[in-house]
């Protein structure tokens, strides 16, 4: 028996969708990160830390759930089937901060799903699609990872 | 002895607590609990063992599951390996009388949990599709619930004649022991929990400290 | 707050963000989210929305600030939300948050947030690793 019985999803077409999706980068996209989008966001949520809010400090960057805003121009693949419904929910998300994003960095991100799966809840029954966002500065170097839970309906 | 009843780790795909982490909350904040219950999501987890939690902090730590049926959620308590190949943990539409047959089969409990919830429990179905006989235990208490929704359970579980138990339902550390369930037996491990249950002599707690 | 002072059940101060329409607006325009069902409670609630909501990342910038100001000089490692329910621009929520780990070793902490609408109903829940300098 596997260790963690039960844990494969049940439908076929999520199964199907999964085997076909998860994994794979299906956009890319380029962002330049502007000091004034930085402080605005900073000022709006009312922050202090002179570090998210003087760009004169040595360690001025963005707040750390900065990159939850970039969002590439597909949000899921192409040709992606229609599973779960019509009806979309934001089911939040998820942001790994690996270092500071300064002002004037260029950010590579790559997208892919990292998961698909249901469940049933409040809303009735739900239909989970992770999609991924991984960025790199323009030396290459990791900065941010955002999970982004897109809930499906009927 | 009172135990959470209802508690998911970070093995349920939208838990964030370690069980350390609850252990550790439970001695700190001197809650009133004997031990929890992880009740995964829609799955038997098999391979984790808490016993050396257990006996590091001197709580009752216990498995089971939470699967999902045609009639909302459904906790189960007891699993074991004839049990798991009933029926399919992952499915969300398990038949909820298959479940409660399968599990009554197997020496096992199984009782719906937040059941007057909106979708997802049992009374919502109850409208729409009559009653289940083979019920007689519900969650009366949820930690999760939302305004209105434990109102429902108690109402509803007095109406059928239905005996109540309760859960924090906790998916983060600082929300376990909302709601319990106190039982006048005491015991120590899966089988006596569920001779407990069978018994009847509990009652669900609430024990979140007034607003 | 020094990473001494920390311990497994400590209550983080808790806050009443401001979620003004000012400051959503300026939110959404910085998070390029211009969108009415944020900005316009006419338009939200024409489309069945109690009133105009706070964006779902908005609330969770709010929760990075908490932690903030509870541990300055503090880098927040992760911070994982999951958006329960609806929070109305203009209203007065409540943050809350508990340390529900902490590692010495790496001199990381682990804490619990709650953003709670004002009809007590939950926003947003997060859970946030935040490490603290040496």
């Amino acid at each position: 028996m596997s260790d963690t019985e039960g844990t494969e999803p049940a439908s076929t077409e999520v199964q199907e969708a999964k085997a076909k999706y998860v994994g794979f980068v299906f956009d890319t996209a380029t962002f330049t990160v502007e000091q004034d989008k930085m402080l605005a966001w900073a000022e709006s949520v009312g922050e202090t830390d002179p570090r998210f809010t003087d760009p004169s400090h040595p360690d001025f960057q963005a707040h750390p759930t900065f990159t939850a805003s970039l969002v590439s121009r597909r949000v899921l693949p192409e040709d992606f089937p229609k599973i779960g419904g019509p009806r979309g929910i934001d089911g939040g998300k998820a942001v790994v901060i690996q270092q500071p994003i300064r002002p004037g960095d260029q950010l590579k991100a790559s997208a892919t799903i990292a998961d698909i799966y249901e469940k049933t809840g409040r809303s009735g029954t739900m239909t989970f699609i992770v999609q991924r966002m991984s960025f790199v500065n323009q030396n290459d170097e990791p900065v941010s990872m955002v999970d982004w839970k897109m809930i499906r309906n009927p | 002895m009172i135990l959470d009843l209802h508690t998911h780790s970070v093995q349920s795909d939208d838990g964030r607590a370690k069980v350390d982490n609850y252990c550790q909350w439970i001695r700190k904040k001197e809650l009133p609990l004997d031990g929890m219950v992880l009740t995964e999501h829609r799955q038997w987890d098999a391979t984790s063992d808490y016993r050396d939690l257990e006996d590091q902090y001197g709580l009752v730590i216990l498995k089971a599951s939470e699967v999902e049926t045609d009639y909302g959620h459904v906790l189960v308590f007891g699993v074991n390996e004839d049990l798991v190949n009933s029926f399919d943990f992952a499915r969300i539409d398990n038949p909820l009388p298959d479940v409660l047959a399968a599990a009554e089969r197997c020496g096992a409990f199984a009782a719906p949990c937040h059941p007057g919830r909106r979708n997802v429990g049992l009374f919502a179905h109850y409208e729409n599709k009559g009653v289940v006989d083979a019920v007689h235990t519900v969650e009366v208490l949820n930690g999760g619930s939302i305004p209105g929704e434990d109102e429902l359970s108690v109402e509803k579980a007095a109406e059928y004649g239905y005996r109540g138990f309760g859960g924090s339902d906790s998916h983060i550390v600082s929300r376990i022991g909302f709601c319990a369930t106190e039982f006048d037996d005491t015991f120590s491990d899966i089988d006596g929990l569920v001779a407990a249950l069978y018994g009847g002599r509990f009652r669900a707690v609430n024990l979140r400290e007034p607003v | 707050m020094r990473f001494e002072e920390v311990e497994l059940g400590d209550e983080l101060p808790a806050e009443h963000p401001d979620i003004s329409m000012e400051r959503v607006v300026e939110f959404t325009k910085a998070a390029h989210m211009n969108f009415p069902r944020f900005t316009d409670h006419e338009f939200a609630r024409k489309e069945g929305l109690p009133g105009a909501l706070v964006p779902g990342i908005m609330s969770q910038a709010l929760l990075a600030t908490m932690i903030h100001r509870w541990a300055p000089g503090c880098q927040i490692l992760s911070l994982d939300t999951v958006f329960r329910g609806h929070v109305v621009v203009g209203t007065t929520p409540t943050i809350s948050g508990a340390v529900t780990d902490v590692d010495d070793d790496e001199r990381v902490v682990e804490v619990d947030l709650t953003l709670t609408a004002e009809d007590g109903r939950t926003g947003v829940m997060g859970t946030a690793k935040v490490a603290f300098p040496s």
